[in-house]
């Protein structure tokens, strides 16, 4: 196996949105959040000599069903593969969406569906 | 006017130094094995006064009142990932919550690196992720309540690797 096939490639905007299995109404879960981006600063040179222009992320929004729940304002100071874990009130059945936006005009999003268990 | 007796005041010093002594060995031990954080300077530096008064206006942020708890490492071998997580016991109730949490970095290029903007939906106040540090300094949580109150926490990290360029 060669190198380049053991280094993992980095496939921007690729995101994963992790919810508890088991949620019940009135539940606080965990969410947990991540995409894949280089979030570079600008100030990295390339090993040629080339400096590596900025790209990241600087704004992530999260909607529970129709409402807004959470706005985050980021700069180039998040490390790569920006992760973010937070809380929410389980109160409703409907489906939680991210949508990250970057400083070059890429857009990713990312959603899931937050069901109830069988009580 | 009496003398003190000499045996006395040999007494009475000694044991003062003695205390002396055992409280520096003490304190000395326990920034040895890391247990107490170097304490922070009581005010930021002036730039990051700066970026204070660009956010807030003339706001005070009020420290040390245990409604922000940060959760750093003391140190961070790595400065691209330094795992930071905030936490505030004001609960999340509709007419009063925590409505932003800021995290500040005194000797990053960027001083104030993220804002989450949170509302009651999330039902407690806490994030968690990761941010890049350029070399070791203080890290500063504030939250903001809805009700324009703020409240902050700070804490040095010491950073080997540069994560900034």
């Amino acid at each position: 196996m060669g190198v380049a096939e053991v280094t993992r490639r980095l496939e921007v905007g690729a995101a994963r949105v992790l919810v508890p299995t088991t949620i019940r109404r009135g539940d606080v879960i965990d969410v947990r959040a991540l995409v894949e981006h280089p979030m570079a600063t600008g100030l990295f040179r390339d090993p040629d000599g080339h400096s590596i222009p900025a790209h990241f992320i600087n704004d992530v929004s999260v909607t529970y069903g129709d409402r807004e729940v959470a706005h985050f304002v980021w700069t180039s100071g998040i490390s790569r593969d920006p992760f973010v874990e937070f809380p929410l009130r389980a109160d409703r059945e409907a489906s939680l969406a991210f949508t990250w936006k970057d400083n070059t005009g890429g857009v990713y999003t990312q959603q899931v569906a937050i069901r109830f268990a069988a009580q | 006017m009496p003398a003190t007796p000499r045996r006395r005041f040999l007494r009475s010093s000694g044991l003062a130094l003695l205390a002396l002594a055992t409280r520096d060995v003490w304190l000395g031990a326990q920034r040895l094995l890391g247990l107490v954080r170097p304490r922070l300077p009581d005010d930021p530096p002036w730039k990051v006064q700066q970026v204070l008064k660009q956010l807030f206006g003339d706001r005070p942020v009020q420290e040390g009142q245990g409604h922000v708890q940060l959760d750093v490492p003391t140190v961070a071998a790595d400065g691209r990932v330094v795992p930071v997580m905030i936490e505030s016991d004001v609960p999340m109730t509709a007419d009063r919550y925590v409505k932003g949490i800021h995290i500040l970095v005194d000797n990053n290029p960027d001083i104030h690196l993220a804002e989450f903007r949170l509302t009651p939906e999330i039902g407690q106040a806490f994030v968690s992720t990761r941010i890049k540090m350029r070399m070791t300094s203080p890290v500063r949580a504030i939250i903001e309540t809805s009700d324009g109150a703020l409240w902050g926490a700070a804490a040095d990290v010491r950073v080997t690797v540069n994560g900034c360029g």
